[in-house]
């Protein structure tokens, strides 16, 4: 087969303006498919991660922004005690923007001792202590660190919260990137005296064999009748049900990788017919010299995955670097989902076009394979 | 044994309403060595005999064998792989293919068959050798003059060595000087390669160069020609 590689090749350089529009059409559907692919994922990783089921959020009940959740303090010392919870870590949230937004800045504030036990970050620049020492020293995640172009030293500021970065960290969980972690004592300081002693939410780290739904109803049960009733959920249900509406969106959206799909099979289908009516004596000249029909087929569908392959590769990679250099996310009621390019979208869209090639190159393919040899040497 | 029998040979093909029949029971044998010239009047069924030879039309009746094999016989892949190995087919319009230089139009059958690289690079160049174009073998056929295509159409017939080469009207686009060449480069072919060779033409000054003339009227034979003793190359 490779022997006819030059001819294919050429085959493809002889058209090469139809050749470069169906490789751009194919790359920019490739982008769109692969981008879609990438919200869809970060969606996934929020909402069916490793911890997302044996994680407890524990949230004011009745309350979906976080600016309006106020729980006290407390709550911790209760919370704590009840069988089968291992750690609870209390969490002040504040984010410029509630509403969907790409650019939503989060910031978190945790006890700065509890931060590196309960996140994963390695730190990239700036250190531990730096962050404890300093009151408002913050570790901003890497995305919103390149997106906002912040370094270790620069003092950064969002409404009435003011920061200075004291480190920069990266996590293997794409969403803890978009995230700027403080003092907690600090951000509940930071919009006025009011906020002090309460607490946005509790994150509830269970035991191994503890079960999840019978704690998070002893919570909201040990709360029923206190200052402040409480909702819990798995930190996957939660991060879900904040992100409800958004999710909706998501899923419409991905129709459009489908469709993305759809539009590179009918452009590449397109060029291989015209190219193998422009070939049909060309092809019955092959026949004549001794290629066998099957040959014939095969160097159709060779032509057909080239295209589709080479517009695939453009596509999936432009998408791999315009998501890995824009740190892209979206960020609803606090809640974070980061567009992150990975392998596995890599190797799906390079599936995708693979396969779409040989498809879009079949019933062509087949038209050149069976076509009588005597007629189409005829053909001008 | 003759090296082509073609035994009571009928091609018929609806077109629309009417049977048109273009060769009606047509029976002759060519020798190994060979150098016949097919005539005709336009329409005489002269390149559809060619082309049922070549294996690249079926007949509706008769049987043609060729070094002993009923082509009739073959599927499509067997009758490919066998028009490999034993056909070399010299087209009106060359018909080389656009994207490729001389060489790689002249390698193209030899790409079909087991053979290495090297040995390729050999037989290519003693064909390009042979139309005398090997200064032209990075050429591609947009830059070539018309006889020059046809030179390297020629030399891609020869190349893979095959049992024989049909010819149909090689020199029907191109001016007479060109047109002698042609016609010389062919004789060459069948004296001094050894190589059958059967030549489809209207043109009387180029048929009388064949060993044998054979004539055909309305689909049917009208003169099988008297056969004059072969130029035998040596061995």
């Amino acid at each position: 087969m490779f022997r006819f590689a030059p001819y294919v090749l050429k085959g493809m350089w002889r058209h090469r303006i139809r050749t470069l529009l169906t490789v751009s059409g194919t790359s920019v559907a490739l982008l769109v498919f692969c981008f879609v692919g990438s919200v869809q994922q970060g969606l996934r990783a929020i909402t069916l991660g490793e911890d997302s089921g044996r994680t407890l959020v524990v949230f004011q009940e009745n309350r979906f922004c976080p600016q309006s959740s106020r729980l006290p303090e407390d709550y911790e010392t209760v919370v704590a005690q009840i069988e089968g919870v291992q750690d609870v870590l209390p969490i002040k949230v504040f984010t410029n923007n509630c509403r969907a937004s790409l650019d939503a800045v989060v910031f978190q504030g945790v006890p700065c001792d509890e931060l590196a036990k309960w996140r994963e970050l390695a730190l990239m620049e700036g250190s531990w202590s730096e962050f404890q020492s300093r009151d408002n020293g913050a570790v901003v995640g890497s995305a919103v660190a390149q997106r906002r172009r912040l370094k270790v030293g620069d003092r950064f500021t969002i409404g009435d919260v003011s920061v200075n970065v004291a480190a920069i960290g990266e996590s293997p969980a794409a969403a803890e990137n978009n995230v700027i972690y403080t003092h907690l004592d600090f951000l509940q300081r930071a919009r006025g005296a009011n906020d002090v002693g309460t607490v946005t939410q509790f994150e509830v780290h269970l035991r191994e064999a503890a079960d999840p739904e019978r704690i998070a109803g002893a919570i909201d049960a040990a709360f029923k009748s206190g200052p402040v009733a409480t909702s819990t959920r798995t930190k996957g249900m939660f991060q879900a049900d904040t992100l409800a509406d958004l999710a909706e969106l998501i899923g419409f959206v991905y129709w459009l990788g489908y469709a993305c799909v759809g539009l590179v099979l009918s452009l590449v289908a397109t060029t291989t017919v015209m190219a193998v009516q422009d070939r049909i004596k060309e092809h019955a000249v092959l026949q004549t010299l001794g290629v066998r029909p099957a040959r014939v087929f095969r160097l159709v569908v060779a032509e057909s995955v080239m295209l589709s392959a080479l517009g695939g590769v453009i596509g999936v990679l432009a998408s791999y670097v315009l998501l890995a250099f824009t740190q892209m996310s979206v960020a609803t009621e606090g809640v974070t989902i980061a567009f992150r390019p990975s392998l596995g979208l890599v190797t799906q869209g390079l599936f995708v076009a693979i396969l779409v090639g040989v498809l879009a190159g079949v019933a062509p393919a087949i038209q050149a394979a069976r076509a009588a040899i005597v007629p189409a040497l005829r053909t001008v | 044994m003759a090296l082509v029998d073609v035994i009571d040979v009928t091609k018929e093909y609806r077109s629309g309403e009417e049977t048109i029949r273009p060769l009606d029971g047509v029976s002759l044998a060519i020798d190994h060595g060979e150098f016949v010239s097919l005539m005709g009047a336009s329409g005489s069924g002269k390149s559809t005999l060619l082309n049922l030879i070549a294996g690249i039309d079926h007949v509706s009746s008769g049987s043609i064998v060729v070094d002993g094999t009923d082509i009739g016989a073959l599927s499509r892949s067997q009758l490919a792989d066998w028009r490999a190995q034993h056909i070399g087919y010299i087209f009106q319009t060359h018909n080389l293919i656009p994207v490729l230089t001389a060489y790689e139009n002249v390698e193209l059958p030899l790409l079909l068959l087991p053979m290495s690289a090297a040995e390729r690079r050999k037989r290519v160049e003693i064909a390009l050798g042979a139309v005398d174009l090997l200064d032209r073998a990075l050429h591609y056929p947009r830059q070539m003059s018309g006889g020059q295509e046809q030179r390297v159409g020629i030399a891609r017939a020869i190349v893979a060595n095959p049992t024989i080469v049909v010819a149909d009207e090689p020199t029907g686009s191109l001016d007479d000087e060109t047109s002698e060449q042609i016609l010389v480069l062919l004789e060459r072919v069948n004296r001094e390669l050894g190589m059958t060779l059967l030549l489809v033409t209207h043109d009387a000054t180029a048929g009388k160069r064949a060993d044998r003339k054979i004539r055909l009227e309305r689909g049917k034979l009208s003169e099988s020609g008297v056969r004059i003793q072969p130029y035998r190359a040596q061995a």
